[in-house]
């Protein structure tokens, strides 16, 4: 027997979706049989935990909700992630950006909201973008590695934020528990669901900004020049410097832009979910950006539809723990396997396999130009 | 051409779904009502449940209601942001009547959610809001703190007390405050050294805080977080140490003197009694004490002596009656300043905000 | 400070790093072949039940210790056959496994917490111990640590001085050129993954059979992150890692300690130290070694990129 591995020179078009119907049915199987083995019912618990995703309007919503911000975390990172720049920096850059839309907030109480929430992205966008330069200009100028020094202003900027809301900021109305004042109304996004007359659940204005995001991502990207010459980075920083590409530009711009990014979605979690600047609104989306733009391999669509497929298994293992009794550690065991699995079942987009017997392959391997792998 | 066809068809799928979802939506509240007479309690638990700490004692009072013939449920390790408020909410969906959320930061979650079902009882433990169906509770556990730093106050030799703080918020500082103060009643000379972790569960950051401590020569050591890892540090220093949460002995039995312990059944098992009977209120703040039995130390353990016990248990005895003298004046801050003269007796809402350490704390107080 | 305190400070600063050097030491073997490993955390969580449980059950500390490598080899070996085999995303594959190796070390673990081990236990290195002030912060140690004075030297010397560590180099370079030299690459990568894997692994088992002698859960608590962070910071050098380690574990210890004497710091500020610090040494030994060292201290030209069958 003998396994034959060919890259697909086309597109596999609507046989991705079997491919990934198939992961998905893989990973879902392992979630059953582990279901099974901790004394819980497999298939019965498969259902529960489809249903808690998808399986009703307000949960649909839900994880639109919890999608919105990692998908604007996840197009800055794919930003940076195209032209080979590894910025794992958006946790950080998010909570510098929840922490500048509070300044704005709490310096300008009582501006209505045409005026107080730009001001709010703006500040947002501002400081989530200068966290993003840091690591590009210490790369840039110093030659210090984007992946250290991201992940470290990770924790100076969480603790950072929480330096400002343990004191300076803190409310005098909170009883010193760690939140500052509650943004006045204009400064709270609001939700769809009574603007529009429809029962929106918790869906807020803030889903706007995705479209708006992942429009200006893609046209960008194929429509200009720079996005050109982003493309043409992703060879690497010889190439573009030898093609005379201005590399240097382009990460400045890449970090800076996708820290704005990060920052945006900060403010929006912070002024749409919170209402206010707590620890609590760090959750870690910064990280999951991460995941979310190398499975959608940096396209924005399937950004998109990762983020709230991901958003939603989230909301739908919470429905399981809760119904099933079973501790948090499951779910993150699930959501690991989906992961690999998933990631797994995606070589078979690209690549098609077939398995040969002994005595075809004989008759093959006289063929000439026939690639294989054994 | 063909790729833009896709994307468009799995949008429309999509907005199908939605929309199919947005017009069944407000029917599903009624769905999983559970019949009538049968309570259905949910519970939201900041942290796993594990094997100690503070969402382990919760644990155990909703095991005890769970005896009452109530049928319960809970999710752990629930982030206290936005994902708070679709799990409480989900909880209130499928029809409990009753929902314990057990930590500070769901504080605006439950108000949020309590505001779109009016008909679920919301009982939220830390805090400090209320509305026409939410009472906020806690127990005095400083009560507790008091009785400890007592031991710890009789049982130093260096004078020098170790505390392993969690976050500085007013229900950290409050413990803290009130075990100087019940070591300084005993033993003027006492301070106490404070080490901030800014975790609630590092076992390993925790057990070197501790030991920061042990090597400014402090011979008690007390904490804050879930972990037993101060408790550890200790015994393996031949240093004694106090733990909170429930009883910490078996980590460190010949080490641990005692522990500040939450016993939640008491206040739980009367909520229960309330909501059947149909006595229940809404915008209460309930906070008791060790006279209702909510907060308790653990047992001594052998090598507390027995005169160290009798003065503890003569100050625990007072509590007992109800008798609450832990904050009342003269009680000056690190400064040196005045917070309450002779005679006066801190209210609530001072305790329920209090961000500033007692004279006798040594230590940074963010 | 007293001098004893500062000794005490050194000691634990010496402590501290241990289970972050393995690791560190196990991330560059990965790197060095190619491979990115963002699985450290879950690696060292795993390791750690692994290790706790073995002790436990066969009351060999040893015994535990080896459990532990395996257990950290085994799961970096999903990570080699995602990413190998089926030509996953490196990055992704790491971030799953360390979802997957804390939730699953969480899940095993719960129902154990609490149970002590003998595991390794501090004691004094004949004559060495002796030594006034580096005997009480180098050879007042548990046996571990001392394996820890090895680890580095041992890496070194099997990437710089074997044909096997030329080979795993290559393949982190250019594994095209590796392969057209004879060697196999893939097998090579493999090799690098889960010895990595092993190293880890001995980093979360010294948190469960060193650190704490309490099994509880939570215990890699991040130092899987500072590890991944640290390999850059050492250059992808062993001996740059032990200063990493070193500076990482006496900064934190040194912020605790700061708390102790009664600072008037916020511990906000406090707990920033070792992280900035981290970068603002970086920035500085890149400011003085200029363009020399940067050749150097680059990472592998082949670091996360999968090798692609042929055809």
């Amino acid at each position: 027997m003998n396994v034959v591995i060919r890259r697909r020179e086309t597109s596999l078009g609507w046989g991705a979706l079997v491919v990934y119907l198939g992961a998905l049915a893989l990973a879902l199987g392992i979630c059953a049989v582990l279901l099974m083995l901790s004394g819980k019912p497999g298939l019965g618990g498969l259902a529960i935990l489809f249903r808690g995703a998808f399986g009703q309007g307000y949960s649909l919503l839900d994880g639109l909700v919890k999608a919105i911000p990692i998908f604007l975390c996840s197009l800055g990172v794919a930003l940076s992630f195209r032209m080979q720049i590894w910025n794992i920096g958006a946790e950080g850059q998010f909570a510098l950006g929840a922490v500048g839309a509070t300044f704005v907030a709490l310096a300008l109480p009582g501006q209505p909201w045409p005026v107080l929430l730009p001001l709010m992205f703006l500040a947002a966008m501002l400081a989530g973008g200068l966290w993003g330069l840091i690591p590009a200009g210490l790369r840039l100028w110093l030659g210090v590695n984007e992946i250290i020094s991201s992940l470290m202003l990770n924790y100076v900027g969480i603790l950072f934020l929480e330096f400002l809301v343990f004191g300076v900021w803190k409310d005098p109305g909170s009883f010193g528990f760690p939140m500052t004042a509650e943004f006045s109304p204009g400064g709270q996004i609001g939700r769809m669901g009574p603007a529009l007359g429809l029962n929106l659940g918790k869906l807020h204005w803030g889903l706007l900004a995705c479209p708006l995001a992942g429009v200006a991502y893609g046209v960008f990207l194929s429509r200009t020049r720079l996005g050109f010459e982003l493309a043409a980075c992703g060879e690497g920083e010889r190439v573009a410097r030898y093609a005379n590409l201005p590399y240097g530009f382009l990460v400045l711009l890449v970090m800076g832009l996708g820290g704005a990014l990060a920052g945006l979605a900060g403010s929006i979690e912070c002024s749409a979910t919170l209402g206010r600047l707590q620890p609590t609104v760090m959750v870690g989306y910064g990280y999951t950006a991460i995941v979310v733009a190398w499975l959608a391999r940096l396209k924005p669509w399937p950004i998109a539809f990762t983020s709230f497929l991901l958003a939603s298994l989230r909301v739908g293992v919470e429905v399981l723990e809760l119904r099933l009794q079973i501790p948090a550690a499951f779910g993150q065991i699930m959501e690991g396997a989906i992961l690999l699995c998933v990631l797994a079942g995606q070589f078979f987009l690209d690549y098609s396999v077939s398995v040969r017997f002994a005595r075809l392959r004989r008759a093959d391997s006289a063929a000439p130009g026939l690639e294989e792998r054994a | 051409m063909k790729h833009w066809m896709r994307t468009l068809g799995a949008l429309a799928l999509t907005l199908g779904f939605v929309l199919a979802g947005c017009q069944k939506g407000p029917d599903k509240a009624a769905e999983n009502a559970t019949t009538a007479g049968e309570l259905k309690v949910g519970f939201v638990y900041t942290s796993p449940v594990g094997e100690a700490g503070y969402s382990w004692a919760q644990d155990q009072g909703r095991k005890a209601i769970e005896k009452l013939g109530v049928k319960t449920e809970f999710v752990e390790s629930v982030k206290e942001g936005a994902d708070a408020e679709r799990v409480i909410e989900n909880m209130a969906r499928s029809g409990d009547q009753i929902i314990f959320a057990t930590s500070f930061g769901f504080m605006d979650p439950t108000m949020k959610v309590a505001k779109d079902y009016p008909n679920v009882k919301f009982m939220h433990c830390s805090g400090f809001k209320s509305a026409e169906n939410v009472d906020n509770y806690f127990g005095r556990i400083y009560q507790a703190r008091y009785l400890t730093g007592m031991v710890a106050g009789l049982m130093t030799k260096t004078n020098i007390l170790g505390y392993v703080a969690a976050f500085p918020i007013p229900e950290v500082i409050r413990g803290i405050n009130a075990f100087t103060l019940g070591a300084r009643s005993v033993n003027p000379k006492a301070q106490v050294r404070v080490v901030w972790t800014k975790t609630w569960f590092d076992p390993a950051l925790e057990k070197d805080a501790a030991i920061s401590l042990l090597d400014v020569n402090a011979d008690v050591i007390a904490q804050h977080q879930d972990s037993a890892g101060p408790q550890e540090a200790a015994a393996q220093r031949g240093k004694y140490c106090i733990g909170y949460n429930s009883d910490m002995s078996k980590f460190a039995p010949k080490a641990h003197l005692t522990a500040a312990v939450w016993n939640w059944a008491p206040l739980y098992e009367s909520i229960v009694k309330e909501v059947r009977e149909g006595a229940w209120k809404g915008g209460r703040s309930i906070w008791w004490g060790m006279d209702k039995g909510v907060v308790d130390i653990a047992p001594y353990g052998p090598m507390v002596p027995k005169d160290v016990q009798d003065k503890v248990n003569a100050q625990k005895a007072l509590f007992k009656k109800g008798e609450d003298k832990v904050f009342v004046g003269p009680i000056k801050d690190q400064a040196g300043q005045i917070k309450f003269a002779a005679g006066v007796k801190a209210e609530d809402k001072d305790l329920l905000g209090m961000t500033w350490f007692v004279d006798g704390v040594v230590g940074s107080v963010q | 400070m007293s001098p004893e305190l500062i000794v005490a400070l050194l000691a634990a600063a010496v402590q501290a790093a241990a289970p972050i050097l393995f690791a560190t030491l196990g991330e560059i073997l990965s790197e060095k072949a190619g491979v990115l490993n963002l699985g450290v955390e879950g690696v060292m969580a795993i390791a750690a039940f692994a290790a706790f449980i073995t002790c436990h059950v066969t009351g060999s500390a040893t015994l535990g210790l080896l459990a532990g490598g395996l257990a950290g080899a085994l799961l970096c070996g999903l990570h080699s056959l995602v990413c190998q085999v089926f030509l996953g995303n490196q990055v992704v594959s790491g971030l799953a496994l360390t979802i997957f190796g804390v939730g699953l070390s969480n899940y095993l673990g719960t129902p154990y917490v609490g149970i002590g081990t003998e595991g390794f236990r501090q004691f004094a290195v004949p004559l060495l111990g002796q030594i006034p002030v580096l005997g009480a912060v180098f050879f007042r140690q548990d046996a571990m640590v001392y394996l820890g004075y090895f680890a580095p030297v041992a890496v070194w010397f099997l990437l710089s001085r074997t044909s096997l560590g030329l080979g795993l180099r290559a393949t982190g370079e250019m594994p095209a050129a590796a392969a057209a030299a004879g060697l196999n690459p893939q097998r090579l990568r493999a090799f690098g993954v889960m010895a990595g894997g092993f190293l880890c692994g001995l980093g979360g088992a010294y948190l469960s059979l060193a650190h704490t002698h309490l099994w509880t859960t939570g215990l890699s608590g991040g130092r899987g992150w500072v590890a991944v962070a640290l390999v850059i910071f050492a250059f992808w050098r062993p001996g740059r890692a032990v200063l990493g380690a070193l500076l990482f574990g006496g900064v934190m210890a040194f912020q605790l300690r700061l708390q102790a004497a009664g600072t008037n710091v916020p511990s906000s500020l406090l707990l920033m130290l070792p992280y900035a610090l981290t970068v603002l040494a970086l920035v500085f030994s890149a400011t003085r070694a200029r363009s020399s060292a940067r050749k150097a201290a680059a990472a592998p030209a082949a670091l996360g990129v999968n090798i692609e069958p042929e055809g």
